[in-house]
């Protein structure tokens, strides 16, 4: 068991650091970034190509691929801003799946329907427990989605950019009046979310299943994860990342057991949801 | 030339136009009174003047450039800012963090804080917390804060007990005195022109008075009718 929690908390961290940015991204730009992870996976397949067909190194490729996730990401921000500046939360959020749905298929079209040769960026063991090993991997990804919630928390309660974005998310006009810039803003969370996400994704594809689809789909254990902290916290966000990582891992190890971890971010969602609810019945009862 | 005029200004809303045509300019140091009966356009006309809303016809001037296109972002830049009606505080940011948004600076914070003690002893609130005295107290100490010269006032009474509005009234006499040019939205309409130098009342879209606020308070009558819009 410990040795599968283990194995599954870079998992853990992966989701981790998309749900930390699905976190910001709902809180300060109202939007369910359904794109989050594909906008990841496409830079990092494009970073693949590059040091693969093109004969990059792989830290420049990387790095380039990290750069077209953070602009693929601002473009499409830049877009909603741009044209449903005042529209709701779930129409900005449906042209995010639009969004999901073409960068796979762009993805099959431009670099094939099969895993991609990735070139680990990290490799081999960092420590082990016990005898488990835990790899490099597991470490910095666990260590970022960490140094990124607590980043961005100090960024939001303690600079000017933080008090604005703030003020922006609570009342745009009255914001916009007093000068603040909303749509730079707003595209500046967008290319940051869109960067980090690029960023961890590169750091575990490797090691992961990575084809375009499942990549893509990671957006939904850590949708399960920012759930937790009801897409308001980044601390509950992160935790709930990190459990999810491990429970899979775990549950992956028991044999009778092992397919029951594709359903766990489904049952976690459906778990917080039923609950959220339970607690509202209950105040509208009182 | 460092007024904000308003030029045959129209603005449409849904079905049709709810300020027709209408022209005004705001000087330094001058409080002008809006008033007219509900649902007469005043909030609408405040919109359009700082880019909420789009003007469908006519022009607005800050200085010598016209802002008719400008975005809300860029017309505050230029010295205008705009208090909403209702209480447009930010509920989960801090009375300072509130300040701190359109002062840029601390000392400017304490500048404002100066000014109204009863904020300063709750600093560290959050807005929310505040009573709604206190609340319009912020959204005004917030607009003083970034030294607007053209500030305009959307209805700060609403909700508000007469007593807490006029202790709010010499905060906008005395901003104005410092320089800045007022439009104040009011329906404690006598409050309002009793502090105002010059005075409009709009009625349906349409200017029914434009003139002194004295010679307003004068003729009741002329006031009477003005609201009824003939
Ligand atoms: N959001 C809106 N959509 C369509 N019409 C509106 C809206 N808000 C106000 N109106 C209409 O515009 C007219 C002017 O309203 P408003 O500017 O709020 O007047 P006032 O501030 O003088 O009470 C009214 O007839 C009102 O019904
Ligand atoms: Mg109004």
């Amino acid at each position: 068991m410990l040795q599968g929690a283990l194995a599954g908390l870079a998992a853990g961290g992966l989701y981790a650091v998309l749900a930390v940015c699905l976190t910001l991204m709902s809180r300060l730009v109202r939007v369910v970034n359904f794109a989050q992870s594909a906008t990841g996976m496409f830079g990092c397949y494009v970073a693949v190509h590059l040091s693969i067909q093109v004969g990059l190194p792989t830290w420049a490729g990387t790095v380039v691929g990290i750069l077209i996730g953070g602009a693929l990401s601002a473009l499409l921000g830049w877009i909603i801003s741009t044209w449903l500046a005042e529209a709701d939360i779930g129409t900005r959020s449906a042209v995010t799946v639009a969004v999901l749905l073409l960068l796979i298929s762009l993805s099959f079209i431009l670099f094939g329907n099969k895993p991609q040769p990735f070139h680990p960026i990290l490799d081999g063991p960092a420590f082990s427990v016990n005898g488990v090993v835990v790899s490099q991997v597991t470490v910095v990804t666990v260590l970022l989605s960490v140094v990124i919630a607590v980043g961005c928390r100090a960024l939001l309660s303690k600079t000017s950019f933080g008090l604005e974005l703030r003020a922006l998310s609570e009342r745009p006009t009255t914001a916009e009046l007093m000068g603040i810039p909303a749509k730079p803003l707003a595209v500046a969370v967008w290319a940051v979310t869109g960067l980090l996400s690029t960023l961890v994704i590169s750091i575990v594809a490797p090691s992961q299943s990575n084809d375009a689809t499942s990549l893509s789909m990671l957006v939904v254990p850590a949708a399960a994860a920012a759930l937790l902290g009801g897409f308001r916290r980044l601390d509950l966000a992160v935790v709930g990342g990190l459990v999810l990582g491990m429970a899979q891992g775990a549950v992956a190890q028991v044999d009778s057991l092992s397919v029951v971890r594709y359903f766990l971010p489904f049952l976690v969602i459906v778990g917080l949801l039923l609950w959220s609810q339970r607690k509202e019945v209950w105040d509208v009862a009182r | 030339m460092n007024a904000l005029q308003v030029r045959d200004i129209t603005v449409t809303r849904g079905a049709g136009p709810v300020i027709r045509e209408v022209g005004f300019t705001l000087e330094p140091g001058r409080i002008t009174a809006l008033v007219g009966p509900n649902g007469a356009g005043k909030t609408s006309l405040l919109e359009a003047i700082s880019g909420v809303l789009p003007a469908a016809r006519g022009s607005v001037h800050i200085g010598d450039v016209e802002v008719t296109k400008h975005s809300r972002v860029a017309r505050a830049k230029l010295g205008l800012a705009h208090i909403e009606q209702g209480r447009a505080v930010f509920p989960g940011l801090t009375v300072l963090e509130n300040l701190k948004l359109t002062a840029r600076t601390w000392p400017r914070v304490d500048e404002v804080l100066a000014l109204f003690p009863e904020l300063d002893k709750r600093r560290n609130s959050p807005t929310a917390l505040l009573s709604g005295g206190e609340q319009q107290m912020v959204v005004l100490a917030r607009a003083f804060a970034a030294r607007p010269k053209f500030l305009l006032i959307d209805e700060m009474s609403l909700g508000l007990a007469p007593v807490v509005f006029t202790r709010l009234l010499p905060m906008v006499t005395r901003f104005a005195s410092e320089g800045a040019a007022i439009l104040l939205v009011e329906q404690f309409t006598h409050l309002a022109l009793g502090v105002s130098q010059d005075a409009i009342v709009v009625s349906s879209g349409r200017v029914t008075y434009q003139g002194t606020a004295e010679a307003l308070l004068a003729a009741p009558n002329t006031l009477h009718s003005a609201y009824l819009g003939e």
